[in-house]
């Protein structure tokens, strides 16, 4: 399935930062045949982890889940909802 | 060592920005050294200086805790630095403020203020020659920066309030064994690595408290990307989920595959290479924006060249840092023709 090693790679680094992983929800959703969005969703006190002071920690994990996207031929973007 | 320079309307209006560039709320755990003093324009209204400081971190977190209550050392400022200003204060007379400014001084580091030349004038100033290149992996970089200053922002009261706040209160912090920390950087990146589905190991080495972490492994490249911005946010999140499991982040590096002493050594060259071109050519050349370790190593080059100074404009992600000849410093090929050509002769005896 299209996304499969972005989705892995961000829900890993998701549940690695925030206190409840098992509340951590990551979505792919395809955009086109080489483009996948990927949705974190997560507990609303985990939120300000996942995303880190002046974004620093949401930014690291869309540069890693593009370089995971690149292994599996995808651009992929990642996105923190509340 | 972390610095960064930032501008703002009063020294602590900079530092302000300074301190929060940096993630760190007090004044406590940086050294200030002030590159120019805020100048009021003309009827206090028009014009004018901001100011600049250099804001470098201090040390260790554990071992600021502990020198806080004896006085502090703020004493040992941006000495790296230091001297690559030059002395620039004769030329700037004609203007006749002098250093009569506003609220500076008063962080005892002003004793180099008012040398340096304002800078002002010089940031937009568009027709400079742009360096473009750099030691490697030139094109594709705007993907990472980009992303980044969309998401700015957004998380700071988040974390702040969260987690950093509750972990200071915590009196006498518990000395975290680096070695604890060592362990679960390499238990995250192994847990990563298999995410991707790559084969590699993580090696963890610590030498005088600091963690180095190197990953290895065939098709580890793909964690380096453009100019090491994967492997940057990979360090990154190695740093945060430390410090989620431990409570406290050592200084580290993170390495895959040898990439940083390759891009080092490859900055290095180049940089010598634009180095001699403005010894021969004179001007200023503007490198591409780097981070802040790159711009270092770029830094670090050129104090070792005679003659050539360097300086970071811009704010960050799109930092860079500029080349020029030190003050009194002629270019090479403009002397050699000066002799026979009046015309370029007139041109620099106006100068003076």
């Amino acid at each position: 399935m299209a996304g499969e090693i972005v989705e892995r790679v961000v829900r890993y680094i998701a549940s690695e930062i925030v206190d409840n992983a098992e509340a951590v929800e990551v979505e792919i959703i395809e955009e086109s045949d080489s483009e996948v969005v990927a949705e974190v969703r997560t507990e609303k006190s985990d939120m300000g982890r996942v995303i880190g002071r002046r974004g620093r920690v949401a930014k690291a994990i869309r540069l890693v889940a593009q370089a995971a996207g690149d292994e599996e031929g995808l651009k992929a973007q990642v996105e923190f909802l509340d | 060592m972390e610095w960064v320079e930032a501008h703002g309307k009063t020294v602590d209006g900079a530092v302000k920005a300074a301190l929060d560039e940096l993630g760190l709320q007090s004044k406590e755990d940086v050294s200030i050294e002030i590159l120019q003093e805020p100048k009021r324009g003309a009827l206090g209204l028009f014009g004018g200086v901001d100011a600049i400081v250099k804001v470098t971190k201090v040390q260790r977190e554990k071992k600021r805790r502990r020198r806080r209550r004896s006085g502090g050392d703020k004493s040992n400022s941006g000495s790296a630095g230091g001297g690559r200003s030059g002395g620039q204060g004769g030329r700037s007379g004609g203007q006749g403020q002098g250093s009569q400014s506003s609220d500076g001084g008063r962080n005892g580091n002003s004793q180099r203020s008012g040398e340096r030349k304002p800078r002002g004038g010089r940031n937009e100033g568009g027709n400079r020659p742009k360096a473009t290149g750099g030691g490697g992996g030139g094109s594709n970089r705007q993907k990472g920066n980009e992303s980044g200053g969309a998401s700015r922002g957004k998380g700071r009261s988040g974390e702040r309030s969260n987690s950093r706040n509750q972990d200071r209160k915590t009196e006498a912090p518990v000395d975290v064994d680096i070695n604890e920390q060592a362990e679960v950087g390499k238990e995250f990146l192994t847990g990563l690595l298999d995410a991707f589905g790559l084969e590699g190991t993580v090696t963890t080495r610590i030498d005088d408290e600091v963690l180095f972490i190197d990953i290895a492994g065939d098709q580890t490249e793909a964690l380096v990307g453009p100019k090491g911005s994967i492997m940057n946010a990979v360090k990154e999140l190695t740093r945060t989920v430390i410090q989620r499991k431990t409570h406290d982040a050592p200084r580290m590096r993170v390495d895959v595959g040898g990439y940083t002493e390759r891009r080092r050594a490859a900055l290095g060259i180049y940089t010598s290479k634009l180095a001699e071109q403005l010894l021969d050519d004179g001007g200023e050349l503007a490198l591409e924006p780097m981070n802040a370790a790159d711009r270092k190593v770029v830094h670090d080059s050129v104090a070792g060249i005679d003659g050539v100074r360097s300086f970071s404009e811009g704010e960050d992600p799109r930092r860079y840092v500029v080349l020029s000849l030190e003050d009194g410093v002629k270019p090479r090929k403009a002397s050699e023709t000066s002799s026979d050509e009046v015309s370029e002769d007139d041109v620099t005896s106006e100068e003076e």
